[in-house]
């Protein structure tokens, strides 16, 4: 007889969110369901009325680990919507900044994901202070990508977290070559380490793919071979920067995507029936704990073609680099591998980019609300805004965050492992939950028929 | 030391010994020749300084990397430039690591509440390297100075080749040779307000802080602060960059200055405690408390 077991709330991940899982008596997860219990911030309503120019700064207070993505997401679907092209020197300054915000946030990653591989010392957390090697060296790594991410991504954009820099028909302020050099001279060492850490990461993750169990709260867990596999499809609009309804060959298409309100979705109402005090950190939740995920979930389902996709840096390369390695761990590697290609369109950008040159529109149009949208692949996936401009107020205005995408598309790679391991597959998702939370809901017609938490 | 004058390492009277910069700034081209100094020596990768804007007369803030750019932003400027307003964008699209900032007193406050503080300022704190105080009375929106010189001094700002205040006296130097001279009664009305709760005269939060009050005429008086602004100061008289005479041995010397320092901390702790009691029963914060 299955029994349902709560991991509640999950732990080294952004934002706050929870795990039911209805496991078999081997404690083989048969379902399982991933839902955000982050409250809804309700961005899209604060949106409307709003200047064009206010809303990409308010959506990118959604999150602190990529208002980078939201930004460039906002500003782009305002120019989407009021069909404002670019210059090129502004263009590659957002292609500075999406690549360091990625080399940074790929490296957070690595702090939150290590724990769960082999590797001595790591039992707890990454510690730079710790006299272990290779612990401390690779702490210090991670440390300096981080640095040097963030150091280009605040030259390039303002900031390195809620960018100041860009708006509506480019960018406030050029790079003087001072800047382009020092940002050349962090890229070059930054260079280096993604390619220590990059080789470093895959070896440590081909390790724990060879293994026969992890440890887990003292216990030896199997670890199955298709850990993580799902049956999904995967959906990237770009392999590096993202894309907008003004491009002649769109990567996204807004008539494919379509809403599931939560409460068709997931699981209905239980009790938790198996619990395992011992369990990091704190134990699961005690045996009779009511759990409802229909109600408790605060986000919609999206689909795509009808059906849960898997966006992020799998999902890139599957669609632009063949990349076709399933699971958890292949979704790791997929990560790692993008560590040098960010680095790389950094040099590349940098060598192409003219501090001299205009980084304005010589025309911003003030729109006459038709629909634009901008997908830009966010370090987690593709992150997707949708708005509608009217004399350069926001008369509509929606987030599709990478999390949300992946929200359904976990919850199905759950199933087949041994629940002690269901969050190591969540943690290969990389989430940032809090970005995720949103509540409309579009039926096939395109009619919105749920706003039940913000109305 | 410490009292009205701050405290200070060293008080000399100096003058750049570079003709070309004295022979362009206001007094003793302390404040240019420091700079350009530094960044000649690595010491700061450029300078936040008050050059020309867009009127004449107006300063407009803006980041020196070249001597040539130090140099085109000598001399005083009797309004107001935000010079902090420029401090986190020299460490973001202009690239620099190491910044040099001039500025008032109050200027001086904000950079090291910054510092202290920095909120809003990500990675901004550990890049200011040289922070340099000028003495400061009190400061004049650009109205105001377009009134006491196109109104009482009767020129045309265009035409104006040197703004001073000393002896007493508001001086307006025409290219044409005239010269007008304002009593300081007749200004005190064009001051901007807020400087009259200032109780800060001769930049005390400064590295290195200097004006012309206490030193002859083309020449400075310089207190050097901290340990920081010793360290630049002392290899800069060891690279022959400034002449120095001991305070002690000039006219009018730091006598003068402690007078006025004295002057307008008295005269503002009165506007401090006059605010204290304005209005029914709630006063004006008084800006050196923390709210209660």
């Amino acid at each position: 007889m299955s029994k349902i077991v709560e991991i509640s709330p999950t732990t080294r991940h952004e934002g706050h969110s929870k795990l039911v899982l209805k496991v078999d008596d081997a404690g083989i997860v048969e379902r399982g369901d991933w839902l955000s219990i982050t409250p809804v911030r309700g961005v899209e309503k604060l949106a409307i009325g709003k200047t064009m120019d206010q809303v990409p700064k308010i959506a990118s207070r959604v999150c602190g680990i990529c208002p980078i993505a939201h930004t460039l997401a906002g500003v782009e679907s305002m120019e989407a919507s009021i069909r404002c092209e670019i210059p090129k020197d502004a263009k590659l300054l957002r292609i500075i900044l999406q690549s360091a915000n990625r080399l940074h946030s790929h490296a957070l990653h690595n702090i939150l994901t290590l724990p769960d591989m082999y590797l001595p010392g790591t039992d707890t957390k990454i510690n730079p202070f710790t006299p272990q090697e290779p612990v401390r060296s690779v702490a210090k790594r991670i440390q300096r990508l981080r640095e040097i991410g963030q150091t280009i991504g605040q030259i390039a954009g303002g900031e390195a977290i809620h960018p100041s820099n860009p708006r509506v028909g480019g960018m406030y302020k050029a790079c003087t070559p001072q800047a382009k050099n020092k940002m050349y001279d962090l890229a070059k060492e930054g260079l280096t380490l993604a390619h220590e850490q990059m080789d470093f990461m895959i070896a440590i993750l081909r390790n724990f793919q060879k293994r026969d169990w992890a440890e887990v709260a003292g216990k030896q867990i199997p670890i199955p071979k298709k850990l993580g596999y799902h049956n999904q499809g995967y959906m990237a609009s770009h392999p590096l920067y993202g894309s907008s309804s003004l491009d002649s060959n769109p990567g996204w298409d807004p008539q494919r995507w379509t809403d599931v309100r939560p409460w068709d979705w997931y699981m209905g109402e239980g009790e938790v029936s198996l619990a395992d005090p011992s369990y990091p950190v704190g134990g699961t939740s005690p045996v009779g704990t009511k759990v409802n995920p229909q109600m408790e979930a605060c986000t919609g389902v999206p689909l795509y073609d009808g059906a849960p996709v898997e966006v992020g840096p799998r999902a890139r390369l599957v669609k632009f680099k063949n990349f076709d390695e399933k699971g958890t761990i292949g979704q790791q590697v997929a990560r790692q591998m993008e560590y040098t290609d960010s680095v790389y369109s950094i040099l590349n950008a940098l060598d192409e980019y003219n501090p001299n040159g205009k980084i304005l529109a010589d025309h911003i149009p003030q729109g006459d609300g038709s629909l634009g949208w901008a997908a830009n692949e966010a370090p987690r996936g593709t992150d997707v805004h949708l708005a509608k401009v009217k004399d350069g107020r926001v008369l509509y205005y929606e987030m599709l965050v990478p999390t949300t995408w992946n929200f359904p598309t976990c919850s199905q790679a759950l199933a087949g492992a041994p629940w002690q391991l269901a969050e190591i597959v969540v943690r290969g998702y990389d989430p940032c939950v809090s970005c995720a939370t949103h509540m409309i809901v579009i039926d096939e017609d395109k009619k919105i028929v749920a706003q039940k938490l913000i109305q | 030391m410490a009292g009205e004058l701050g405290k200070y390492k060293l008080c000399v009277s100096a003058r750049s010994s570079d003709k070309a910069i004295l022979s362009k700034s206001q007094d003793g081209g302390i404040v240019t020749q420091l700079f350009k100094f530094a960044l000649e020596e690595g010491i700061i990768d450029g300078a936040i300084v008050a050059g020309k804007g867009d009127e004449p007369w107006r300063p407009r803030p803006f980041i020196a990397t070249t001597v040539e750019e130090l140099m085109s932003a000598s001399g005083t400027k009797y309004n107001i430039s935000p010079q902090v307003s420029w401090i986190k964008e020299a460490t973001r699209s202009y690239g620099l690591d190491k910044i040099g900032i001039v500025g008032t007193p109050c200027q001086m406050q904000a950079v090291r509440k910054g510092q202290l503080y920095p909120v809003g300022l990500r990675d901004v704190p550990d890049c200011i390297k040289l922070a340099v105080g000028i003495f400061c009375m009190e400061n004049f929106p650009y109205q105001s100075i377009v009134q006491l010189v196109e109104d009482h001094a009767g020129m045309r700002m265009d035409a104006v080749k040197k703004m001073e205040i000393g002896k007493g006296k508001f001086w307006v130097y025409g290219q044409r040779g005239q010269v007008v001279q304002l009593p300081l009664k007749v200004t005190h009305k064009y001051e901007q307000p807020g400087c009259h709760v200032c109780l800060d005269y001769v930049a005390n939060l400064a590295d290195v802080s200097t004006g012309s009050v206490g030193s002859p005429d083309g020449w400075s008086t310089v207190f050097v602060r901290t340990k920081n602004g010793d360290d630049i100061w002392s290899k800069a008289i060891a690279a022959g960059c400034f002449e120095t005479k001991p305070i002690e041995q000039v006219k009018p010397g730091l006598e003068l200055v402690t007078k006025l320092a004295t002057e307008k901390i008295s005269k503002n702790q009165k506007t401090v405690e006059e605010r204290a009691k304005f209005g029914v029963s709630k006063g004006l914060r008084n800006p050196y408390l923390g709210p209660k």
